[in-house]
């Protein structure tokens, strides 16, 4: 638009006030169905949720809705639950992103190689991403259940467990039961991602790597990884993203317990606006949030540009 | 620097032959084509040179030594790919010098080496430079600097020009050849283009359905095609084919007419041949004369230095190479005429060269 006005009009320009108008008008009207849409689905809720972490909203209480200003963020400063629930996080997105990024990276190997059935394989291994999340995160809590899951009777039998008890009753391991479940259910998009990159790589790159007198650790180090390099940036940030906001496993499995030991802050989030109501105060930590991750995101992009461009 | 010997090797992949029983010798410094049309097995013989493919019976050997078990980087071979294969994170330098860090050579001796191979190729400007900043020619130079600063024993070449345009190739394959002259290896080329061959190679070997069918000198290969798949594969115009039968010292095509054989041909009378003449040495004569064939100009194409024209005789689309421009007209007749001493006669149904 900035061209189409940079085009100055010829000197001596006969055109009415009202054609000049008209004239700047027209690239909005095109465009304005498209930017009515975005304001309305994107920017009016946005605007409203931000507005709400600085009023008081509670639905059980008729006569909230006035201005508190920074009153939840004070609040907030001084919540130790959601101190708790910012270190819970970090441990169940890093430990979530990492183990889903190496198994899915080693599945992607495995399939890339070719052996009889693969196209079957394939299928297979991508199944746990059709799974609803909330009907994994069913199935891993009666897992984990001595009653009916196996998985605590297989970890006494390894000697990894004294006798057969839920792990997610016991508050210091609890979380690893959602990291599990989670970890299942995203390794296929680590494992999609890159496979996908690694067909990308042409094959005589590795027969001249061969001649050339690379071992097989040598040829993943020096073509593999430098080829996989920024499908695995982005996806490992889309992917980080992602499950810091995902809190579905944890709301079904142990709702944030046992003692707010599982807590995270998209749970914690959850628990203030639907179980206590607090819409005002919920909103708040989810400004915070989104504040963390849009740093965070801005962080790897840069860290993506300079890779680049060291390149 | 090492002689390279094949012996009675094949290939198959699964229940597919690609290759069967190819014996095959190359001598030290030696610069052979292997040359052929597409799926004639050519790649996957230079590959299991190279040790990519697996043998699937016989034997190769690089200086004596037997490497049919032998992993490709210590078969001491470089190769040249077609689509270059150059790592594309790497500089000019480091592409070239890749392989012989990995051999832990000394700095300074690395250096040394890539400098040299950069002088003889002209990448001396490059060496800096990222893959995808060169142009096609500059990457195909790469490439090859590449493969010779490891000074190996042998040089294979996988369609290396394929993906340059036609003026870029003209120029490479001079060059490929000035290098050969200067580094005198041992070097295995294979390529779909018979031009290449014929411009390249010491000795060609033609390849036709995973079977050798001739090797020899390229002028050889030219003069006398050891069979029908050879005289039409090497020359281009391609040559022209008449079918007919031997009677009394000439070859009768169905029409009646007659060409005379070449002397000293000894063929069976009432044999069924296939005659064989190159687009150049069908005679174009001003007038009719006893022997000489009559034919309706089809076509002519001039190429600049000479003009093909494409006359129907006996039922076929007969190609003919001039130098006289003026010779032919669409539509008007021509005389031509078939000499005996020119002519390629082929035994109908084994393929293969009679006399």
């Amino acid at each position: 638009m900035t061209l189409y006005n940079s085009v100055a009009p010829p000197a001596g320009d006969r055109r009415t006030a009202m054609q000049k108008i008209a004239a700047a008008l027209e690239p909005w009207l095109y465009s304005a169905p498209v930017l009515i849409l975005i304001v309305a689905i994107m920017l009016v809720p946005l605007a409203l949720g931000v507005s709400y972490a600085f009023r008081d909203i509670r639905l059980l209480n008729p006569f909230s809705g006035g201005f508190v200003g920074l009153a939840h963020f004070r609040e907030l400063a001084a919540d130790s639950a959601f101190r708790g629930a910012l270190v819970n996080t970090l441990w169940w997105t890093f430990s979530s992103v990492i183990l889903q990024f190496l198994f899915g990276l080693i599945l992607a190997l495995l399939l890339n190689r070719p052996f009889r059935g693969r196209a079957l394989a394939q299928a297979l291994c991508f199944l746990p991403w059709a799974v609803p999340s909330f009907l994994s995160g069913l199935d891993w809590a009666w897992m984990f259940n001595p009653v009916v899951g196996p998985i605590p009777h297989w970890l006494t039998a390894l000697g990894l467990m004294a006798e057969p008890s839920n792990i997610l009753a016991d508050p210091d391991v609890a979380m690893w039961g959602p990291i599990a479940a989670n970890v299942w259910w995203g390794i296929p998009f680590f494992a999609i991602t890159m496979l996908a990159a690694l067909q990308a790589i042409p094959k005589d790159l590795y027969e001249a790597a061969e001649i050339d007198g690379a071992g097989p650790v040598e040829r993943f180090r020096s073509i593999t990884v430098p080829f996989l390099a920024p499908t695995m940036a982005i996806s490992i940030l889309l992917r980080t993203v992602w499950i810091a906001n995902f809190a579905d496993l944890i709301i079904v499995m142990t709702n944030g317990g046992p003692a707010d030991r599982t807590q995270i802050v998209a749970s914690y989030i959850f628990t203030q606006a639907f179980r206590r109501l607090d819409f005002g105060y919920a909103s708040a930590i989810a400004l915070v949030l989104l504040v963390l991750l849009l740093a965070y995101s801005m962080l790897i992009v840069a860290l993506r540009q300079t890779m680049m461009s060291r390149q | 620097m090492a002689s390279i010997t094949i012996q009675s090797v094949s290939k198959s992949f699964g229940a597919v032959s690609v290759l069967r029983d190819i014996d095959l010798s190359i001598a030290d410094g030696e610069f052979v084509v292997l040359v052929g049309p597409s799926g004639c097995g050519k790649s996957t013989l230079l590959r299991m040179i190279a040790g990519l493919e697996d043998i699937t019976g016989g034997e190769i050997r690089i200086d004596g030594r037997r490497v049919n078990e032998v992993a490709p980087k210590d078969r001491d071979i470089a190769m040249v790919f077609q689509s270059y294969a150059l790592y594309p994170h790497m500089s000019v330098a480091d592409n070239m010098s890749y392989s012989l860090r990995l051999r832990k050579t000394a700095k300074e001796r690395i250096a040394e080496a890539v400098r040299a191979a950069a002088g003889k190729l002209g990448l001396d400007p490059l060496l800096e430079r990222r893959p995808r900043a060169l142009s096609g020619g500059q990457r195909q130079r790469v490439a090859m600097g590449r493969a010779i600063v490891r000074h190996p024993k042998a040089f294979l070449f996988d369609e290396p020009l394929s993906n340059l345009d036609a003026r870029l190739r003209e120029q490479m394959r001079a060059e490929i050849k000035r290098l050969h002259k200067a580094i005198g290896a041992t070097s295995v080329y294979v390529t779909h283009d018979q031009i290449e061959a014929m411009t390249l190679a010491d000795r060609i070997v033609a390849m036709h359905g995973g079977i050798i069918q001739q090797v020899g000198d390229p002028l050889d290969l030219y003069d006398r095609p050891a069979n029908l798949f050879v005289a039409g594969f090497i020359g281009s115009p391609a040559m022209n084919f008449i079918d007919g039968a031997c009677r009394g010292g000439a070859v009768e095509p169905h029409d009646g007419s007659r060409i005379p054989l070449p002397a000293g041909l000894k063929a069976a009378e009432g044999q069924a041949v296939t005659v064989g003449v190159r687009p150049e040495h069908v005679r174009i004569v001003g007038a009719a004369e006893p022997g000489s064939h009559t034919a309706r100009v089809d076509l002519v194409e001039p190429t600049g230095f000479g003009t093909i024209v494409h006359v129907r005789l006996l039922g076929e689309d007969l190609k003919i190479y001039t130098l006289d421009r003026a010779a032919a007209r669409v539509g008007g007749p021509l005389h031509i005429m078939l000499d005996g001493e020119r002519l390629h006669v082929f035994d109908r149904e084994t393929t293969q060269r009679l006399g």
